[in-house]
Formats: C-alpha cells, structure tokens, sequence
C-alpha cells in the first residue's frame, strides 16, 4: 500500500465515521433487529420467523435476530414485547392466540399481562386453516357420525390440544359449542405431544394445522372430518369446510408481526414496506410452501381488521371454554 | 433383513459422498463446541444454523443438523467431569463420579470413558434404529398416559437406591424436587400455582438452573471452607487414558446403560433425562461396591453417559418411523426437512429412501468422527485443571451464570441458579445429596400431567394404571422392587448403606 492510498483510505475511513452519528438519526434501521419469538424453536412462529429473517435481512441491509423468549404459551415473550422500547427496533412474532390471555386473565380475575392495545399490528405473514381429525381406528368416516355418536354419548370421545386455550384447543371448543356437544379434553405441552396422543388413540380427536396432520392422514393413520378454512384447502381439497356442514366456525392460525404500543408511525411505514417486500420474495413463499402453511400477506391496515375480527373470536371461545373446574 | 442391508449399503454410498462427509463433520463440530461451551444447548444451535441449510439439499441439511444434536451429547459430559457443572439435565449424574474422578487425578480417564461409552451407545442406538425402528416405534405409540405414570412411579422406586446417604435424607430430598416441580401454570386448568406473579415461573423451574446451581455453583462456594492447598489437580499426560482396571469396570455398564437409555429413548415424551438417572441407580444397584458411588466410580461415570447418548439416537426412531416430534429438537429438525421439501412421516422410507438411509448411516460415520474428534481433546480439557483455583473458580461462576441466562434468556433463571447455589451449599454442609431432588424436579410436572390425563381418559377411575398391559407390567416391577427391598431389610439388617454409615462416621466427609 503507497502513501496515497492510506492517506485517502483513512480519510475515507475518518469520514465515515462522522457521517455515522447523523446517519443513525435520519434512516431507520441503523442497527440489528431484534423479532422476539415467544415460543420455543421449532414452533410456529420459529418456522415462519427464520425464513422471514433470512429474506428480510438483505432488503433492510441490518442483521435481523430472533431472540427466543419461549414460557406460559407465548405470554413471556408477549409481555418482555409489550414492554420493550417502542423504537422500531424490537419486534414481536405472534400467532393467533395472541388475542386470548387477555381474555383468560379476565376470567381468573388477574390483571392482565398486556392486552390487544398494547401492540401495533404490522404484517400478517401466514395463514393455515385447520383440519378436524380422528383417529383412523376410530369408526367416524364424516363429521355427522362424529357428531351423532358424541350427542349420544356425551363426554365418551378425548380431544387433544397444544395446552389449555392454546391454539389447538380454541377451534375444537368453537366446534363443540357450535355443535352442542361435550368431549373430554387432554390438555399436553405442545402440538407434537397432542399428535402423538391421537396417533396412540390415547385421544380420538384434535383440531390440528393442515400443515402437521396431512403426511398422517395420507398415510391414513388420521381421518380428517373437516376444515375450519372459509373455503376449502388446496391441501386437502376433498375436505368439506365446517360452514358446508352447516356449522358456523372459522379458524386459522396465522403469524403476525407487532411492534410495541408507541412506535413511531413513520418506522411502522417502514416496517411494512420492507417485510411486504420480503414476504414476496421466492425465498420466503418456497420455504412456506415446503412446511404445508400458505403465505397469506395482510398490509398494516387490512392486518388491523382482521385481527379484530379474529380476536372476536378467539375471546368467544375463550369464554365458552370457561373456568375450567380441576 | 437383508434388504435393510441393502438399504443401508445404499445409505452409506449417499453418507460417504464427499459433501455430505463434510456436512457430517462440520455438525460434529459444532455439536462439540455446542457441548463443550455453557450457554448454548443443542436447540439454539441448530435453529441459529437452520438457515445456513437453506442452500443444501435436505439430505445434507439433516445430516448437519443431526450431527449437532448428538455431538452436543458427546460434549456435554466435559464441564460436568471437570468443573461439575451439569451443561444440561442430562449430564447431572455424569457430575457427581465424573467429577470426583477427576479430583482423584483421572479426570483424562473419565472422559476417555465418557466418549467411548457414548460411541458405543451411540453405534448402538443406530444399529438397532436400522433393524427394528418401525415395529418399535409402533409399540412406543402405544405408551401413552398411563404407561407414562407407571414409568415414573418406577423412577421414583429406583431413586431410593440412588442416594449416597441415608434412605431418609433421599426421600426427603426428591419430596423437596417434586414440590419445586409443582410451581407454575397448571396445565389442567390454567391457575397459576406458587408463582408471585411473575410470568417467567409460569412454565415452572427450570432444570438446568437449578442443577448448574446445586451442583456447579454449590460446589465453589464450599470451596473455601476445605483445606484447597494441595488440592489442585496436575494430571500427567501419561495417565490420561483409563487402565486396564477402568476399563473392565466400565464395559458392563456401558452395555446396560446403552439398552436401558435406547428403550427410554423410543417413548415420546420428554422423560430422556430420567434414562441416565435410572443407568446410575442400576448401576449401584448391581454393583458389589455400591459404597464406592459418589467417590469416582467408574460405572457412574459409564452408565449414565452411555445411557443418554443411547437415548438421543432412540429419539429417531419415532421421528424417522411415524415423523412425530417427540421433543423440541425433534421437531426442529422435522421442520428443517419439511423446509427442504420432504414430508416427515410414516412413509419417509418409501417416499425418500436417500434422506432416510444416508441420515442413518451418517450417523454411523457421525459417532466414528465424534470419537475421534474428541480423544485428542481429552489432553487439552484436562490442562484447564492446572489453572490455579483462585483464576478458575471466578471463571467457573461466570460460565454458570452466561450458561444458565442462554436458556431462555431469562435473568429470573439467573437468580434461581444462584439461590439454588446457596441451597447447594447448605445441603453440602448437611451431607444432603441433591441429585435427588434435581430428579423430583424433572418428574414432578411430567409425572403431574400424565397421572391426570389418565384419570382424564378413565374418568376418575385409577383401574386403568392395572387394565393396560405395558403399565400393568411396570406398575408389577415397582411392587417386586420394594418387596425385595423389604425382604432384604427383615432377613439382614445390614446392607450398604449402614456399612456406608459407618464408613462415614469413622472418617468423616470433607
């Protein structure tokens, strides 16, 4: 290296470095971002964060980390969110049952951790209905008999679930109310336990993502009844949905990003561009497409309705699950 | 048979393709460092890399991944054996006679044991996923609920053999776990128990805290009420591998503790840390120096160590047979694959037979290389012993500390371990062991849920733990268990533990 080069290199270098202040002002995002992840790896909000991450990080050009604040179904990391520095910088991934503690503290007379308010919506990212199955031992070959039989004999069937009005045990308890029916639920710790005990006819039913229940229904282990999609799935197109049934239930579980109450809205204008941006990139769909799940991309404000809508009713079946006497 | 033969050939053509060789051992790598390093478990590691594999096909990508988790166990057992710090629950029985081997001066002898042990247990546990993965993994099914109680209750029974003091003390030790396990949200019905509050103990104690607390930071707090002149270990280079005494002492168990951890290792559930808790016990069990547990035995560093590598192979077989994640690393790798487009499930085999075989053989090139990749370091772990003690404890408490926060990242966890440190101390100076309790702990909430799931399934009526046959069989052992013991107790007074009594009582404990 001759003179000149060092000196016009340092020089490069010194001005850099006094730009550096100002530009940390102006252009949002100057420094890495932080998407808390509130449950644990391998979970929904793992599966669809690394990918977005990984398309979103060349678009922002700012290293984009997930930080994993897994506990109590997601309240830990939505809490440690909730009270994170609204500046843009500290994000939060969610799924659908986001809009339920809320709802279950009302109903132990806790004040709540965080409500719905505290959280700025900012991109819905995917949506996956789920599907009704029984185990295939079991003699139910459609939604009537299923529903005929437990009427019959209330509380003979178990359903399964992720944990207590968790994501897998809302849209079942939705299902019951709707259709008059009582069974016996086996709460367990997560979505794989719950598989597992349907798969061992430990239970006889679950309401489960498309995207985990489908190599076990074509390797006809599980029988699925119906789907809780407004239409039918391009997954399982055969599936009837619960409205052709005649039952009025919907449920999807879908992830989101929020930002803390109070970020300022010219960095939530940001946001949304940028993770529009990459939720459109060929990296981020494929890697979607390949878990079984469907990129179903909300903008801020359509986002916004929805979520409304949804946590209507996310809160109706907490409140038809009730107290639970234990 | 043969075709799985065949099967397998094929396996190993895809496995020892240079790249996947590559990916095998890069895995390994990481999975060492994994192991070795506190503060980072298998689960971090392989969701952080998980993106790295976006670009490799997904044979390679499990192959890497894998090679992480199972590297991860080789390694976990270096910090228990050299600084008693248990990197995850796993490894806490690995702890007590690893680390007072070392403190014998066969600290290089240990770990030789520990990763042959491993080795062993590994190429067994993938010896016996290759010939019989698909029946078993349809028996496992089976065990469910009640199944799962009659295997606890059968944990709990062995745990009185476990202790190295009185039966009293170990009772009331595991009562204390079982009580700590209690804490947190109720998962039948949503109330929060014990908590004050705070939404950090809503998934209950952490196992890791509290071990690293006990046993790691317990330990350096008692230190300076020991004479610590002289104590420091010099290892000679000479005498890092084990003798020819160690070796025998150590082949029985090795054999056992691989079986035992592979048949826990198949159940769904996330009972694989009580496989080598129930190695160490039967490893006292069956021994005829049972006195010699708890000061360097070599079957208790064996045992255990061979029986959780066993485990985390067997944690395939259901994933690999019937694609169901039985664990959080399970389900991270099953994601991984369905990432790369490959559907996890029961017909894996068929739809995929180069993914299904070349990951079973890379798993047998896989614990070749973790053998070799860590004999060689045995020599470098052990110097860290020639590090004075007044530089290496403060090093030891800064490790336990960034060990515990990188769990969860949770500074709640952080003063768990640290008052779980003072408890450690406080049950030092009362020769209390607290390996029990640390078992009570990892039971309680397993052991909780699964008794009320099956009432759930039999409404209320405790029959069912006697009508299904795999729990009626389990529940059969516990009874003959303690009316053996309580045989032995009215035909001779005197067994072990009172000859243990009085060995303490003339020479008391440091």
């Amino acid at each position: 290296m001759d003179r000149r080069h060092f000196v016009a290199g340092s020089a490069a270098a010194a001005a850099a470095l006094a730009v550096h202040p100002s530009f940390a002002q102006d252009a949002y995002p100057s420094h890495a971002i932080t998407f808390i992840n509130p449950f644990p790896p391998g979970g929904a909000a793992d599966v669809v964060g690394r990918p977005l991450v990984a398309a979103l990080e060349p678009i922002i050009k700012q290293p984009c980390i997930i930080d994993t604040k897994a506990g109590a179904a997601g309240q830990v990391g939505g809490q440690v969110a909730a009270n994170a520095k609204p500046d843009g910088y500290t994000l939060l991934i969610h799924i659908v049952s986001i809009s339920g503690f809320a709802e279950v503290d009302k109903l132990f007379d806790r004040a709540p951790k965080f409500t719905r308010a505290d959280f700025i919506p900012i991109a819905r990212l995917t949506a996956g209905p789920m599907v009704l199955v029984v185990n295939a031992e079991q003699p139910y070959k459609n939604l009537k008999e299923l529903v005929d039989d437990s009427k019959a004999n209330p509380d003979k069937l178990i359903f399964s679930s992720s944990g207590l009005y968790g994501a897998l045990h809302l849209p079942t308890a939705l299902f019951m109310k709707a259709a008059g029916i009582k069974m016996r639920h086996l709460p367990t710790n997560g979505g794989g336990p719950a598989l597992t005990a349907i798969l061992g006819n430990n239970a006889q039913v679950l309401s489960s993502s498309i995207a985990a229940a489908s190599t076990q229904v074509k390797a006809g282990k599980l029988r699925a009844l119906a789907s809780f999609g407004a239409t039918r799935s391009s997954a399982m197109p055969d599936v009837p949905t619960m409205k052709e049934l005649g039952y009025d239930v919907e449920f999807s579980l879908w992830v989101g990003v929020f930002a803390p109450k109070g970020t300022p809205a010219p960095i939530v204008k940001t946001l949304g561009e940028t993770i529009k941006k990459a939720a459109e990139t060929d990296l981020f769909k494929t890697t979607i497409q390949n878990i079984g799940d469907e990129v179903a991309y909300l903008d801020q404000a359509a986002f916004a309705k929805f979520w409304d809508e949804d946590a209507k009713r996310v809160e109706a079946a907490v409140q038809s699950i009730g107290r639970v006497q234990g | 048979m043969e075709v799985t033969l065949l099967n397998l050939m094929h396996g190993f053509s895809v496995a020892f393709q240079l790249d996947n060789l590559w990916y095998a051992f890069l895995g390994c790598l990481v999975g060492t460092l994994v192991g070795v390093l506190p503060g980072i478990g298998p689960l971090s590691g392989i969701s952080i890399l998980l993106p790295v594999t976006f670009g490799l096909n997904a044979t390679q990508a499990v192959i890497m991944l894998a090679g992480i988790y199972y590297g991860s166990q080789y390694g976990g057992s270096t910090t228990s054996i050299l600084m008693r710090i248990p990197g995850e629950a796993s490894s806490v029985m690995t702890c007590i006679d690893g680390n007072a081997m070392a403190r014998k001066g066969r600290a290089g002898s240990a770990l030789c044991i520990a990763a042959v042990g491993s080795f062993i247990a590994g190429t067994f546990g993938v010896i016996m996923l290759t010939i019989v993965a698909p029946p078993l993994a349809t028996i496992a099914l089976r065990f469910g609920p009640p199944e799962y109680t009659a295997l606890l209750i059968l944990g709990l029974v062995f745990l009185a053999y476990m202790s190295s003091t009185s039966l009293v003390r170990t009772l009331l030790m595991a009562c204390v776990g079982l009580m700590l396990g209690m804490i947190g949200i109720d998962n039948m019905t949503g109330h929060f128990r014990y908590s004050f509050d705070l939404v950090e103990l809503g998934d209950g104690i952490g196992i890791v805290p509290v071990a690293v607390g006990l046993f790691g930071l317990g330990e350096i707090l008692s230190t300076p009420s020991h004479k610590v002149t002289g104590e420091v270990i010099s290892p000679k280079y000479r005498e890092l591998l084990p003798n020819r005494q160690e070796w025998k002492e150590s082949a029985w168990p090795i054999a056992r503790g691989s079986v035992l951890g592979f048949i826990i290792g198949i159940i769904p559930g996330s009972a694989h840390v009580i496989s080598s808790f129930l190695s160490y016990a039967l490893e006292r069990r069956v021994s005829k120096h049972p006195e010699e547990f708890g000061k360097g035995a070599v079957a208790g560093v064996a045992g255990p160590e061979s029986a959780n590598n066993a485990a985390s192979t067997g944690a395939f077989v259901p994933m690999l047979a019937l694609g169901i994640p039985t664990g959080p690393i399970t389900a991270v790798l099953i994601g991984a694959l369905m990432i790369h487009g490959v559907s996890v499930g029961p017909q894996l085999v068929n739809d995929h037979p180069d993914v299904f075989w070349g990951f079973v053989a890379s798993m047998y090139v896989g614990n070749l290389m973790l053998l070799l990749l860590n004999l060689p370091l045995v020599g470098l772990f052990v110097s860290v012993l020639r590090i004075p003690y007044a530089y290496l404890y403060p090093l030891i408490i800064m490790f336990c500390i960034i060990g515990v926060y990188e769990v969860n990242h949770s500074v709640v966890d952080v003063w768990i371990m640290l008052i779980m440190g003072v408890v450690g101390y406080a049950l030092r100076k009362f020769s209390f062991d607290p390996a029990p309790l640390v078992l009570g702990l990892v039971i309680a909430p397993i052991f909780e849920q699964s008794l009320r799931q099956s009432l759930i399934m039999s409404n209320g009526n405790y029959l069912i733990f006697f009508s299904r046959p795999i729990s009626a069989a389990l529940i059969a052992i516990c009874i003959i268990l303690l009316a053996m013991s309580a045989m032995t107790y009215m035909l001779k007074r005197k067994d072990w533990r009172d000859k243990l009594a009085e060995a303490e009582a003339g020479e008391p404990s440091a």
